[in-house]
């Protein structure tokens, strides 16, 4: 194993502690009576400061330490939680953030500030000191002129409990010059003797200038169970302070404190099975080979179909399904429950309801649905865009509710759900709505669409995220933060996803973004349109239905077909690639759908199944949106892959638009 | 022949610098990151030292302490737990359970090697 | 309008180049862009995409766009011969690095073009769009023109498709 960085590894941990304790903090502010969340929180903090001291942030640790003792307060019983307490430690919580992760900046105003609120919150007078690092010393006693006698019995059990009486002998050797006399009056019968009990004791003089506190700190580990005397080898001129022996100190409440630690709530849901921190990019590289196997197994395949060799025919077969389990197993290495990304935005929905004086409330579904680790980190910033703006703008505040006959509570509700080869991650709210009206005339006084221009309903909602969409009439410091919509619907499409808006005026809005379920491999059916071949997800295929010419010809102008009772639209690619060829005779109509939407495509070929290992396109070639991708052939030449959910768009677009028009 | 030390702490960066210094001074170093973790491994090997965190998911340091002290493969093993300054009565129950002496929190890497060869003598 | 890119002339006023033809035009582009020279390959067309950056290829595993900058320059698109190469170069565009693939008629050779002989594109007369032209440079040969690169791409694709900030 390398060797690692111990306060990166500890920032890391610092982040997850923090994280959790902030959660914790939230559950905390629905119901201030939980004594397991305040010790939840206590521990956090607890350890917090006990690593961050370990690892050099002292200024973390001297802060988190009056935090620390602020909750131990509540703990006790000695004041109560409130809304405000919360409220404090929370940006505490930002704070110890800060003090982290900026530790070179100066954070003595932030922190003088938050502590001053704490104080005010908890209403003691003063917090106790920040502890000094241990200081095992006691008083200092003057040091005999010439050494000590140091007569000892260790208790019974003392080896049983690992006490190596050879090794505080040694010790006591350490200080200088010493006589050893073992002293076994103690010594029960033979017959009664058990071997690993201690009945030894021990008589040692030894001759060193050290302090008497030297000789107890030899024996600081038993010195409570033990019988322990010591006397100057010269009378000594005189005896300071009384020795400074440790006695137990009891504190039941801190027993008890960590007794009730066993079933730790404070720690994320427990797994018995065990787990391997991996850096991100190694799982990155391992992709990547596992693309680079699959590739170079697709081509020894095409090799092997072409000979006659029977038994390479059959390895080839092989190594194919274990490059496929093999993938199969890389992509569920990667995925991470969106519970993670939702729990992000707990904080966000409480600093957004405190900062518009709205009361909003979050709920989530579907927290288990899984995706990959990159693609979360990516959703976040456009997410919270989305939130931002529901909440800025689609909410109304508590009279305006009332008024409009709904609950004062504004709603926001995160759904994930996987539908086909997507995960769709919905944000909803129950607010205004989009009101049609003002998209159009804005839209329309940007240059973004003629006066006039027949636009189907999704069309006319999806303006909102076209760049030169909204100017800075609106912008509030909630949602303008140089983060647009037009940059969200980017971030999605580079995600080869799609943004659906749902809105009903009065009842509220439905941000959908539709997420690819896989980022690297998947089963795709290779098809070709003219002299390219192009890959479908198979995910997404539903059926294949014979075209014969004659119908292709019949067919002419019309754009549907009839499957099943239900009209599906349909697109003919080699219209809408301009392949300049001619319909072929057997020709194929591919259905795809996603979710309840088809569309059928229709192909000159079907060639087969194909595991395809998708490659980005060049930035170059990003505003293309028909294709998600390329993949390489086992021939080495270039096959693109078709994003059905622009296909799927497109043909519901111009379903709506002969809708529209009629 | 090195000594061999069993660190069990839920903290991966403190196990981590307690590895740096304990390998720097030439001890072997096994690690476990909760109790049942380090119950397990004690149960399979037999430790020179045992130097354990108490607060800790999935048994606690306490529990683990008494567990091991049942073991025949660990008797008199020296266990060391690591303890914050505020913890002054846990050193009484953790003595009872059966732990050898303590380290406190925080630390720095010679007063852990002191602890440590303290508790394995010579 | 986006602005002429500098050409990166060295202390001593040199420019190691690679020079190339398109239709009897001298061009050259900086040697340290140049990753490798191929033979022409399979290409894929890409429906849909900008007629500069027409079709794609397998770039050792890579998919590359193939960029024909006779459409740049207003030439009819390229005709195949047995001299034509595709020169790979990386270059930046709207602060994301890229490869592509030049189309050329012929490679040249690799040489160094001096700035004393250098002179800006002429405000008129000039065939092509100027802001496509660094600068012209005279040699042995003839006149070399130093194409402007990321603003051929940036103006020829479109600034929206380019930048791609999720996290402004």
């Amino acid at each position: 194993m390398s060797a690692g960085d111990p306060v990166a590894a500890f920032k890391t941990e610092a982040d997850e502690l923090l994280d959790q304790i902030e959660q914790d903090l939230l559950d905390l502010g629905g119901n201030l009576q939980d004594a397991d969340l305040v010790n939840a929180v206590f521990r956090g903090l607890h350890t917090l400061k006990g690593s961050g001291a370990m690892f050099g942030f002292d200024k973390l640790a001297g802060f988190t330490h009056h935090c620390e003792t602020a909750f131990d307060n509540v703990r006790k019983g000695r004041a109560p939680a409130t809304a405000e307490l919360v409220e404090v430690i929370l940006s505490a919580k930002d704070h110890m953030s800060a003090l982290i992760h900026q530790s070179d900046d100066d954070h003595e105003a932030a922190s003088a500030e938050i502590l001053g609120r704490l104080r005010a919150a908890i209403d003691i007078a003063s917090d106790a000191p920040a502890p000094a690092p241990a200081a095992q010393a006691a008083s200092p006693t003057p040091a005999s002129a010439g050494g000590w006698r140091v007569q000892f019995y260790l208790p019974p059990d003392a080896m049983a409990n690992g006490t190596n009486p050879l090794a505080l002998v040694d010790e006591l050797r350490d200080l200088g010059e010493a006589e050893v006399r073992l002293v076994t009056d103690r010594l029960p019968a033979l017959d009664e003797l058990v071997p690993t009990e201690c009945h030894f004791g021990w008589d040692v003089t030894v001759v060193t200038d050290a302090p008497r506190s030297a000789i107890e700190d030899v024996f600081i580990f038993v010195i409570d169970d033990m019988q322990l005397d010591i006397s100057p080898l010269e009378p000594a001129v005189e005896e300071a302070a009384a020795a400074d022996v440790m006695t137990p100190e009891t504190e039941n409440v801190v027993a008890a404190a960590v007794s009730a630690a066993s079933p730790v709530k404070g720690k994320p849901a427990e797994k018995s099975v065990e787990n391997v921190r991996v850096p991100a990019e190694r799982l990155d590289e391992l992709m990547d080979r596992v693309g680079e196997l699959v590739i170079a197994q697709s081509r020894l395949f095409q090799l092997a179909q072409n000979s006659i060799d029977m038994s390479l025919r059959s390895v080839s077969e092989e190594i194919g399904l274990l490059a496929s389990e093999l993938r199969d197993t890389m992509m569920v290495l990667r995925m991470v429950p969106v519970s993670n990304l939702f729990g992000r935005f707990r904080r966000l929905i409480h600093d957004l309801a405190r900062d518009t004086g709205k009361i909003i409330e979050l709920t989530t579904e579907g927290e288990n649905v899984e995706l990959d680790k990159t693609v979360i980190e990516r959703l976040a910033d456009p997410m919270i865009h989305l939130i931002r703006n529901s909440c800025d703008h689609g909410l109304e505040d508590a009279e305006g509710r009332t008024a409009a006959g709904k609950p004062e509570s504004g709603r926001i509700h995160l759904r994930a759900q996987q539908a086909g080869g997507e995960v769709i991650i919905s944000i909803e709210d129950d607010g205004r709505g989009m009101d049609r009206a003002r998209i159009r005339a804005k839209a329309e006084a940007n240059g973004l669409i003629q006066p006039g221009q027949v636009l189907s309903d999704q069309e006319l909602l999806q303006l909102i995220f076209a760049p030169g969409f909204s100017t800075a009439a609106q912008v509030t410091s909630l949602s303008g933060r140089g983060v647009g919509m037009d940059v969200v619907k980017r971030t999605i499409e580079s995600l080869r996803g799609q943004i659906d808006i749902e809105s009903v005026e009065g009842a509220g809005s439905t941000i959908r973004l539709r997420i690819p379920l896989t980022l690297a491999i998947i089963e795709g059916l290779l098809v070709r349109v003219g002299e390219g071949r192009y890959v479908l997800p198979l995910a997404t295929v539903e059926e294949c239905i014979e075209l014969s010419l004659e119908e292709d010809l019949r067919s002419r102008g019309r754009s549907f077909i009839t499957l099943r009772d239900r009209l599906v639209p349909f697109l003919r690619l080699r219209e809408l690639f301009a392949t300049g060829t001619k319909p072929e005779a057997f020709q194929k109509i591919v259905v795809v759908g996603i979710g309840a939407e088809k569309v059928g495509l229709v192909v000159d070929q079907i060639i087969g199944n194909h595991q395809t290992v998708i490659k980005s396109m060049s930035p170059l070639h990003r505003n293309v949106t028909a294709f998600g991708g390329a993949t390489i052939l086992g021939d080495g030449n270039v096959a693109l892959i078709l994003d059905v959910a622009q296909l799927v768009a497109l043909g519901q677009n111009q379903e709506e638009r002969l809708r529209a028009a009629s | 022949m090195s000594a061999s030390v069993l660190t069990v702490d839920d903290s991966a960066s403190l196990r981590m610098a307690i590895r740096i210094a304990l390998t720097g001074a030439g001890y072997k170093v096994t690690e476990a990151g909760d109790g049942r973790e380090g119950l397990a491994k004690a149960q399979s090997e037999r430790f020179d030292m045992i130097l354990t965190d108490l607060n800790m998911p999935n048994m606690d340091g306490l529990s683990m302490i008494k567990e091991i002290r049942k073991l025949p493969t660990q008797t008199g093993v020296p266990i060391v737990f690591l303890t914050t300054e505020s913890d002054d009565g846990i050193k009484q129950q953790a003595k009872m359970a059966g732990a050898t002496g303590w380290l406190v929190k925080p630390f720095v890497p010679e007063q852990l090697l002191r602890v440590v060869q303290k508790v394995l003598g010579r | 309008m986006t602005n002429r890119t500098e050409t990166p002339w060295d202390e001593q006023g040199q420019l190691e180049v690679l020079t190339f033809d398109l239709q009897n035009e001298t061009f050259a582009l900086e040697a340290v862009m140049v990753r490798e020279i191929l033979d022409l390959l399979h290409e894929t067309a890409v429906p849909g995409a900008e007629p500069l950056v027409g079709s794609v290829v397998n770039f050792r595993g890579k998919i590359i766009p193939i960029a024909d900058l006779r459409l740049a320059f207003g030439m009819p698109p390229a005709e195949k011969t047995v001299d034509s190469r595709i020169v790979v170069i990386e270059l930046e565009v709207n602060g994301e690095t890229i490869q592509v693939g030049i189309r050329t008629d012929r490679v040249n050779e690799v040489t160094t073009l001096q700035r004393a002989a250098s002179e800006e594109p002429p405000a008129v007369g000039l065939r092509w769009r100027r802001e496509y032209v660094r600068e012209l440079v005279r040699n042995a040969a003839g006149v070399i023109v130093l194409p402007d690169l990321p603003t051929i791409f940036e103006t020829s694709i479109g600034a929206a498709a380019l930048s791609l900030s999720p996290t402004a």
